[in-house]
C-alpha cells in the first residue's frame, strides 16, 4: 500500500469512527484518541472538548491502574471484552459500561493502536435493579403476610405451589400436589364444599373466587386461609387456574378472641356470679344486672330507678367507708377517689332480700363525664360467704386440731435439713415442757433424748435421712426438771426435684402412759400359765408369751410377723383359713374347734395335741385375736388310757353275756328238758303201781321206753355240747378244703336228696379253703343242709345254695333254701333252743341248730338266720 | 261230781298229755278230753267254735314250750279272742319249767288263773275241779 493509499485508508477509517453509531475511539499506541464517534462523544459528555490527540488517561483520570494494565495487555495483542461494569465517573456518578477493547494493526504483527468499543448501558442496568428491588420487596411482603401463589394446568392436571403454600400446607418444597390432594387440605364439611363449589364455577364460567377456608396441613394443625383464584381460558375454554393463598390464621383467631372476650363480658354482665350495680348522680341506681338479682334477691324492677344501696347495705359499714376515705383523702369519700382515678376494694355485709346475711367482695368505683365530674357510681360485688365459710372452717379445724393435739398428747413438728429450722406446735412445747419462746434446731430436740436411747435415735436418723424413710421411732426423753417420758415419732420425708432431703414433717407423741398400760399388759401376758398367741386379721403373729415359746420351740423374734398358720399342722391350715376369717366376722369368746382334736406344731415339727380358746381383742391396731393355748397331751394319754379300758370291759362285758347265755341256755336244759321227762317218768311209775292188768303195763312200759329214750337223747346232746365247751377247739383247727366237706355230707345224705330230687348248688371261690376244725365243720354242713331238706316246702324242688366268701374282713359261710321258712318274728328268740322244733315234723328234734350254734361260737363265730314263711331260709354263719 | 266239764290239755308231749288223761278219767274228774300238741291246733279249734258253749273247754292246761305256737304266744291271741267268747274259761299254765323267768312271765298275765310245775298232783287237780265245779253250779 502506498503511502498516499495509507493515508487515505487512514482517513476513511478515521471517517468511518466519527460516524459509527455506536460508541467507538480509536488510539495510538501511547493511549491518545485518534478518532472517536460522535457517540462516544456524546456517551461520555465531552461534546465541545477537542480530545484529537489527547492522552485517554488525560480525558479520563478517573481511570485506575488495573485498567490500565489491562491496556497495555490489549496493546500486546489481547482483546479485552466485558458485558458490563460500573464506571465510577470523576464526578462521583456510576456509569454503567460494556466494552470490547482489541488492538488495530498496522501492518502483519505490528499493532498501531487500541480501538475502543463501549456502550453505556446505564439506563438499562438501572431498571433491572429496580425490578429486583420489587421482587425482592414483593417476597418479602409476600413471607410477612404469609401469601404464596399456585396454578393448575388442567390440561395436566399438574399443580404448581409456590414455597410459601408449600409453607402454609406444612410440606416440604418439592411436594408435588394433585388438584384433587389440593382440595382434600381443606377441612372436611363446610370448607371442602366451599372450595369445591368455587373451584368448579371457575373452571365452568370464568367466575373468580376469593374465600376464607379452614385448612388441616399435613401436620394435621388446623388454619384459616385465604384462597383467591382465577381461571385462564384459551378459546372459551378453561386450560388453567391459578391465584394467590395466604395464611390469615393469625388474624382470623384473633377475630374470633376479640368475639369471644365481647361474648364473655356480656357472659360476665349477665351472670349470676358477679353482681353489678350502677347508680346515678342522684345515687339512685340505674342498673342491676343478673347477677344482683340472683346475689340479692331482689328484682330489677323492684329496684332500678327508684331505690338506693342503702336497702341492702348496712350503714354502720358506710359510715366506716366514708371515714376510711375521709381519712385517706381529707374530703368527701367519692370526690376523693374519683380525683384519683382510684377504686375501692373491701369486704361488704349485704343483707339479701329475705333478711340474710351475706359477705361480699366489692370493688366500687365512681364514674365520671368528661369534664370529670360525677355521674354516678359502678359497683361490682361477688359472694364470698363460701370462702369466707372455709376460711372460717379452716381456722376452726386448725383450733380442733390444736385442742386434739392437748388432748392426745401429740405435737407437731417441722424440720427444714436444709436451713437446720425446727418449728413446733405449742402442744409439742407443752410436752418437752420448753418455754414457746425458745429458738429450735434439732440439736435443741437431740438433747432430750433420754442419753441411753441416743445412740439409737441418731442411728435412725441417719437410716431415714439415707433410705428416705422415716420408720415409727419409739424412744425415751428426759425432760429437764428429770422426768422420764416415752414419745413416739411419725413422719415423711420431702425431697426435692433431685431427690435430696429438704424436710422432714411429723409428729410426737407422749405415749408414756400407753407405754406404761403396754408393760402391764405385757406383764398379765406372761403371767398367764397358757401359751398365749396374738393375732391380727391377716393371720400374721403379733404377740407371744414366754409359754407360748416354751410350747412351740421357737423364740417371740422368729414367730412375730409370721403366719400363725406355721404352728397350725398342714392337714389343718387349709380348714383353719377360712374359720379364722369366720371368726373375724363374728368375733366373741368361745373355744376353737369345738368337738374336734386339735393339733399345734411345734419348731421340730412335732405335733401336740392342744385345747384352744380365742377371744377378740379391740386395740388401735384393728381387731386382734387372742388365744390360750393348752398342751393336752398327758390329759390326751390319760384320755386314751380310759378309752382302752372301758374297751376291754366291753369285751369282757361281751363275753361274760355269751357266757351269762350259755349258763341261761344250761339252766333251761335242766329246769325244762331233763325235768320233763323225769315228771313224766314219775307220773308213768305212778300208773305203773296201779296198774290192774298186764295190757296196761305193757303199754305203760311202751311210754317209759319212749321216755327213757328221749331223757338218753338230751343227756347225749348235754354231754355233747359240754365236749364243745371244754374242748380246746383251738389246737385241732386245720386248713380244711370246703368242697370235699359238701361232697361228703352229700354222701351222707344222699337218699333222702334223691328222694326229694333236691338241687344243690354252691360257691366256694371265693374262699376255696378255710381254717377250722374238721369235726364242726362237718356237722355243720350237716346240720345245716339236713334241716333245708327237712323242712323243704311240699310245693317246690328243693333248691339249696351253699356260698363261702370274705365280706367285710370276715370270712362267712351261707346256706339258702326255698323251703317253708320260719317266722322269726315268733320263733327266732328261741331258733338255736335246745329242743325247740318249730314245725310239725315227726324228726324235728331240735338239737341240730342247737349243736351247730355251740360249736360256731365255741370257735369266735356266730350264727344267724333270715327266713320267710313260705318262701325259704337263709343261715348266715359268720366264722 | 260235775261230769259236765270240758278239759283241754295242750302240751307237745305225749306222755304229759297220756299219764294227765289217765289221772282225769281214773279219778273221774272228767269226761269231755280234749288234747292239742300245740297251741295252734288249740287255737283252731276255738277258733271253729267260738259259740259253741258246749264245745268249748272250761279248763285249759297250757304248756310253755311247744313247737309252732307256744304257751304265751297262744295266750296273746287268746287276749284277742277272749271278748267274743261267750263261755268263761280257766287256763292254767304247766310247766316242768322252774325257771323264775317264765313263772313271773305268766303271773302277769291275768287271764291265766296260775302257774302250775309238773308234775301236777292228783290232788291239785281234784282241787281245780272242784273249784270250778262249784263255781259252776251256782
Amino acid at each position: 500500500m502506498s503511502k498516499d493509499n495509507s493515508e487515505q485508508s487512514a482517513q476513511y477509517n478515521k471517517i468511518f469512527i466519527e460516524q459509527a453509531p455506536t460508541a467507538i475511539a480509536m488510539l495510538d499506541k501511547d493511549m491518545r484518541y485518534i478518532a472517536v464517534s460522535q457517540r462516544w462523544i456524546t456517551d461520555y459528555k465531552m461534546e465541545g472538548k477537542e480530545i484529537i490527540g489527547q492522552s485517554h488517561y488525560d480525558i479520563f483520570p478517573e481511570i485506575g491502574d488495573d485498567w490500565k494494565a489491562n491496556h497495555q495487555k490489549c496493546l500486546n495483542g489481547a482483546i479485552d471484552i466485558c458485558e458490563e461494569a460500573p464506571f465510577k465517573r470523576a464526578d462521583g456518578s456510576i456509569q454503567w459500561i460494556y466494552w470490547d477493547v482489541r488492538p488495530w494493526y498496522v501492518s502483519e504483527g505490528e499493532i498501531g493502536g487500541l480501538l475502543m468499543h463501549t456502550g453505556d448501558i446505564t439506563p438499562q442496568k438501572e431498571r433491572e435493579r429496580e425490578r429486583a428491588r420489587m421482587i425482592e420487596i414483593l417476597d418479602k411482603t409476600n413471607e410477612v403476610a404469609r401469601i404464596g401463589t399456585w396454578e393448575v394446568n388442567l390440561s395436566t392436571n399438574e399443580v404448581y405451589w409456590s414455597k410459601m403454600v408449600c409453607e402454609i400446607h406444612e410440606v416440604p418444597e418439592n411436594y408435588q400436589p394433585q388438584l384433587e390432594t389440593a382440595i382434600n387440605f381443606y377441612k372436611e364439611g363446610e370448607s371442602r364444599e366451599t372450595i369445591q363449589r368455587v373451584v368448579n364455577e371457575a373452571i365452568l364460567t370464568g367466575q373468580p373466587y376469593d374465600v376464607e377456608v379452614e385448612l388441616v396441613t399435613a401436620k394435621g394443625t388446623s388454619l384459616w386461609t385465604r384462597a383467591i383464584g382465577s381461571g385462564e381460558f384459551v378459546d372459551g375454554k378453561c386450560v388453567g387456574l391459578f391465584g394467590i393463598f395466604q395464611d390469615i390464621n393469625k388474624g382470623k383467631l384473633a377475630e374470633q378472641a376479640l368475639s369471644n372476650a365481647n361474648a364473655e363480658l356480656n357472659a360476665i354482665f349477665n351472670s349470676k356470679s358477679v353482681a353489678i350495680i350502677t347508680t346515678n348522680d342522684k345515687g339512685v341506681i340505674d342498673h342491676f344486672n343478673h347477677g344482683a338479682e340472683y346475689l340479692l334477691g331482689y328484682s330489677a324492677d323492684e329496684i332500678v330507678g327508684t331505690k338506693m344501696p342503702f336497702v341492702f347495705v348496712k350503714m354502720e359499714e358506710v359510715e366506716r367507708f366514708r371515714q376510711d376515705l375521709f381519712q385517706k383523702y381529707g374530703k368527701d369519700s367519692f370526690k376523693g377517689l374519683a380525683e384519683n382515678n382510684e377504686f375501692d376494694v373491701r369486704e361488704w355485709t349485704y343483707i339479701k332480700k329475705d333478711g340474710t346475711k351475706i359477705t361480699v367482695q366489692v370493688t366500687l368505683s365512681p364514674i365520671k363525664n368528661e369534664d370529670g365530674e360525677i355521674i354516678g357510681s359502678l359497683t361490682v360485688a361477688s359472694d364470698i360467704t363460701a370462702i369466707k365459710n372455709v376460711e372460717n372452717e379452716l381456722l376452726r379445724k386448725n383450733q380442733v386440731l390444736n385442742f386434739a393435739e392437748r388432748l392426745t398428747m401429740i405435737g407437731n413438728w417441722q424440720w427444714n435439713t436444709v436451713s437446720n429450722e425446727v418449728r413446733w406446735s405449742s402442744n409439742l412445747y407443752k410436752i418437752f415442757n420448753v418455754d414457746e419462746e425458745t429458738r429450735l434446731t434439732y440439736d435443741t430436740y437431740f438433747s432430750f433424748v433420754h442419753p441411753e436411747d441416743k445412740e439409737m435415735v441418731t442411728n435412725h436418723v441417719q437410716y431415714a435421712l439415707e433410705e428416705r424413710k422415716f420408720p415409727d421411732l419409739l424412744h425415751r426423753i428426759k425432760l429437764r426438771d428429770g422426768t422420764v417420758k416415752n414419745v413416739q415419732l411419725l413422719a415423711e420425708i420431702m425431697t426435692n426435684d433431685a431427690g435430696e432431703v429438704m424436710e422432714l414433717v411429723g409428729t410426737c407423741q407422749d405415749v408414756t402412759e400407753q407405754r406404761m398400760a403396754e408393760i402391764k399388759f405385757r406383764g398379765l401376758l406372761e403371767s398367764a400359765p397358757d401359751a398365749m398367741v396374738i393375732v391380727n386379721e391377716a393371720g400374721k403373729i403379733h404377740l407371744i408369751n414366754k409359754q407360748a415359746e416354751k410350747l412351740f420351740g421357737y423364740t417371740a423374734k422368729e414367730l412375730i410377723g409370721q403366719s400363725i398358720e406355721i404352728l397350725v399342722p398342714t392337714r389343718f391350715s387349709k380348714g383353719h383359713t377360712s374359720h379364722r376369717t369366720d371368726f373375724f366376722t363374728n368375733p366373741k369368746v368361745r373355744k376353737m374347734g369345738e368337738g374336734r382334736e386339735l393339733y399345734g406344731i411345734d419348731k421340730n415339727g412335732k405335733e401336740i395335741p392342744i385345747q384352744i380358746s380365742l377371744s377378740p381383742l379391740k386395740t388401735e391396731d384393728g381387731l386382734l385375736v387372742s388365744s390360750a393355748i393348752r398342751d393336752i397331751t398327758t390329759q390326751k394319754l390319760a384320755e386314751r388310757k380310759i378309752i382302752q379300758a372301758k374297751e376291754d370291759l366291753e369285751v369282757f362285758a361281751k363275753k361274760l353275756i355269751l357266757k351269762n347265755n350259755q349258763l341261761a341256755d344250761f339252766n333251761h336244759i335242766t329246769s325244762h328238758n331233763l325235768r320233763a321227762p323225769i315228771s313224766n317218768l314219775n307220773s308213768l311209775l305212778g300208773f305203773y303201781e296201779i296198774s290192774e292188768n298186764e295190757e296196761e303195763r305193757i303199754e305203760l312200759f311202751q311210754k317209759f321206753e319212749t321216755v327213757i329214750h328221749h331223757l338218753t337223747t338230751t343227756l347225749d346232746t348235754l354231754v355233747e355240747a359240754l365236749k364243745i365247751k371244754n374242748e380246746n377247739t383251738e389246737d385241732v383247727l386245720e386248713d380244711i378244703e370246703l368242697y370235699p366237706i359238701l361232697l361228703k355230707t352229700q354222701e351222707l345224705l344222699s337218699g333222702e336228696i334223691m328222694r326229694t330230687g333236691a338241687v344243690i348248688v354252691s360257691d366256694f371261690s371265693k374262699m376255696p379253703r378255710l381254717e377250722y376244725n374238721r369235726i364242726y365243720l362237718e356237722s355243720i354242713f350237716l346240720n345245716l343242709l339236713s334241716n333245708a331238706l327237712k323242712y323243704r316246702s311240699e310245693e317246690r324242688v328243693p333248691k339249696i345254695c351253699i356260698t363261702a366268701g370274705i365280706e367285710n374282713g370276715k370270712n362267712f359261710l351261707r346256706f339258702t333254701d326255698n323251703g317253708q321258712g320260719i317266722d322269726l318274728k315268733r320263733h327266732g328268740h328261741k331258733l338255736f333252743g335246745l329242743n325247740k322244733v318249730f314245725h310239725r315234723h315227726p324228726d324235728a328234734k331240735g338239737i341240730g341248730l342247737f349243736l351247730t350254734k355251740m360249736q360256731v361260737e365255741a370257735l369266735g363265730g356266730s350264727i344267724s338266720a333270715e327266713s320267710e314263711v313260705n318262701v325259704g331260709t337263709t343261715f348266715n354263719i359268720n366264722l | 261230781m260235775s261230769n259236765s266239764l270240758n278239759v283241754c290239755i295242750v302240751d307237745d308231749d305225749d306222755i304229759y298229755q297220756f299219764t294227765m288223761v289217765k289221772t282225769l278219767k281214773s279219778l273221774r274228774l272228767a269226761e269231755n278230753i280234749m288234747t292239742f300238741s300245740d297251741g295252734e291246733e288249740a287255737l283252731d279249734f276255738m277258733l271253729d267254735n267260738l259259740h259253741n258253749d258246749k264245745e268249748l273247754p272250761d279248763v285249759i292246761f297250757l304248756d310253755i314250750d311247744m313247737p309252732i305256737m307256744d304257751g304265751f304266744q297262744f295266750m296273746e291271741e287268746y287276749v284277742k279272742l277272749k271278748p267274743s267268747l261267750g263261755k268263761k274259761i280257766t287256763i292254767y299254765m304247766v310247766s316242768s319249767s322252774v325257771d323264775p323267768v317264765d313263772i313271773e312271765r305268766a303271773k302277769k298275765i291275768s287271764e291265766i288263773a296260775d302257774y302250775m310245775v309238773k308234775p301236777i298232783t292228783h290232788n291239785q287237780l281234784r282241787n281245780i275241779v272242784e273249784e270250778l265245779g262249784l263255781s259252776g253250779d251256782r
